[in-house]
């Protein structure tokens, strides 16, 4: 655990937006995959299987705030929204924007360096449906980095 | 493969990229541009993503999943009845109903969980921050300040642009809450922080710093600076 807690906090992080939430989350996450960590058949995938555990611990902390949509909630044809004013903003803010949909499967990619396969196994879906996330994700990112890349230019 | 599918497979997994779409930019220089574009945007992304970890992270793990849990539990329950207990008998001897300016204190309670605001110099963009400001029909006419700091942030009822000036008087934390409405001026001092909300057409903006004076100070120059068109 030792070896992917930094991975996983990051993780955390950016799908609560919460330094103190994340390490809660963390926490419970490890010590779930601690008690059962017999059932954990293939060690290699132990990252995986522990970032599943965070994931899951999320969609039960905000099932029960209810304060959030639900992970299966977000409407998958809703890109996301940013408006042009923000363009300057940096990508993290970028980031933190996107809906939960689109963002988890970037997160698990660019923090863990999942591939999709691994990612849909991770999330309970489609390897066609975590590309087409992905897309849009990076889509709405580029877009808005390069509208921030141009104004800096300008600027 | 197309150059359609190509760009689906780079923005899909941009470090894993079938041998056909390597050969397919080798031979298409509008996609071997689009492939150099999205691996800078992804090198960003990365650096982004690469938010500090706490210390003492993994001990702290491996220390608790050791700790018998539930008397942990109790104990911590135990602990933040009697806090609530402390901070009703303070709020209610101080004669102040629980929800009063209440969005001045959490203007306060946002910076204090937000430390790194102080003390670091993230995306000082005086046009991010004039941007901001538009989109509350306001109108920047020169900074209040220099810029030292500006994020995007989950705050109470949605996002809130948290902005950290350097000023005279030190520095000033603004945070601008767009489409919440206010109905007065709130202001509230705790933990040797001082902060106003003030509502302004298309949302609020609270101001926090370390005594009334400089919050006051720092207002007249945000007035003096930023027609908001209320």
């Amino acid at each position: 655990m030792r070896a992917y807690s930094a991975d996983l906090y990051r993780f955390a992080y950016w799908l609560c937006r919460d330094r103190h939430a994340a390490e809660d989350l963390v926490q419970e996450a490890c010590l779930r995959g601690w008690k059962s960590w017999g059932d954990l058949r293939e060690p290699a995938q132990a990252k995986a299987w522990l970032m599943t555990i965070v994931r899951n611990e999320y969609a039960r902390n905000l099932s029960r705030k209810r304060s959030d949509p639900s992970l299966d909630d977000v409407d998958e044809s809703q890109l996301p929204f940013a408006p042009s004013s923000e363009g300057g903003l940096e990508a993290a803010q970028l980031v933190a924007m996107l809906p939960l949909t689109y963002r988890e499967p970037l997160l698990l990619q660019a923090i863990g360096g999942f591939s999709c396969a691994e990612i849909a196994g991770m999330l309970g879906t489609s390897e066609g449906a975590v590309m087409t996330r992905l897309t849009r994700a990076r889509q709405a990112l580029r877009q808005q980095y390069t509208e921030a890349v141009k104004r800096r230019t300008v600027g | 493969m197309n150059c359609l599918e190509f760009r689906r497979e780079k923005l899909a997994d941009p470090r894993r990229l079938s041998s056909e779409a390597r050969s397919h930019a080798d031979g298409c220089p509008t996609c071997a541009a689009f492939g150099r574009e999205v691996d800078e945007s992804e090198q960003a992304l990365e650096r982004a993503l690469q938010t500090p970890v706490p210390e003492g992270l993994a001990e702290r793990i491996i220390f608790q999943s050791r700790r018998p849990r539930r008397a942990w539990r109790a104990w911590a329950l135990a602990a933040g009845l009697l806090v609530a207990l402390a901070v009703g008998f303070v709020l209610g001897t101080s004669r102040q109903p629980a929800n009063a300016d209440v969005y001045a204190r959490l203007a306060i309670e946002h910076v204090a969980m937000e430390p790194e605001s102080l003390t670091s110099v993230i995306g000082a963009d005086a046009q991010a921050f004039q941007a901001a400001v538009q989109t509350f029909g306001g109108d920047v006419r020169e900074l209040p300040g220099k810029i030292r700091y500006i994020r995007l942030c989950p705050v109470e009822d949605g996002y809130g642009w948290h902005v950290v000036f350097e000023t005279p008087q030190g520095l000033a934390t603004l945070i601008l809450v767009p489409g919440k409405r206010l109905p007065r001026l709130e202001t509230a001092s705790a933990g040797g922080w001082n902060a106003l909300a003030r509502p302004v057409r298309g949302g609020y903006y609270a101001i926090i710093t370390k005594s009334r004076d400089a919050t006051s100070e720092f207002e007249r120059m945000l007035r003096d600076c930023i027609v908001w068109n209320a």
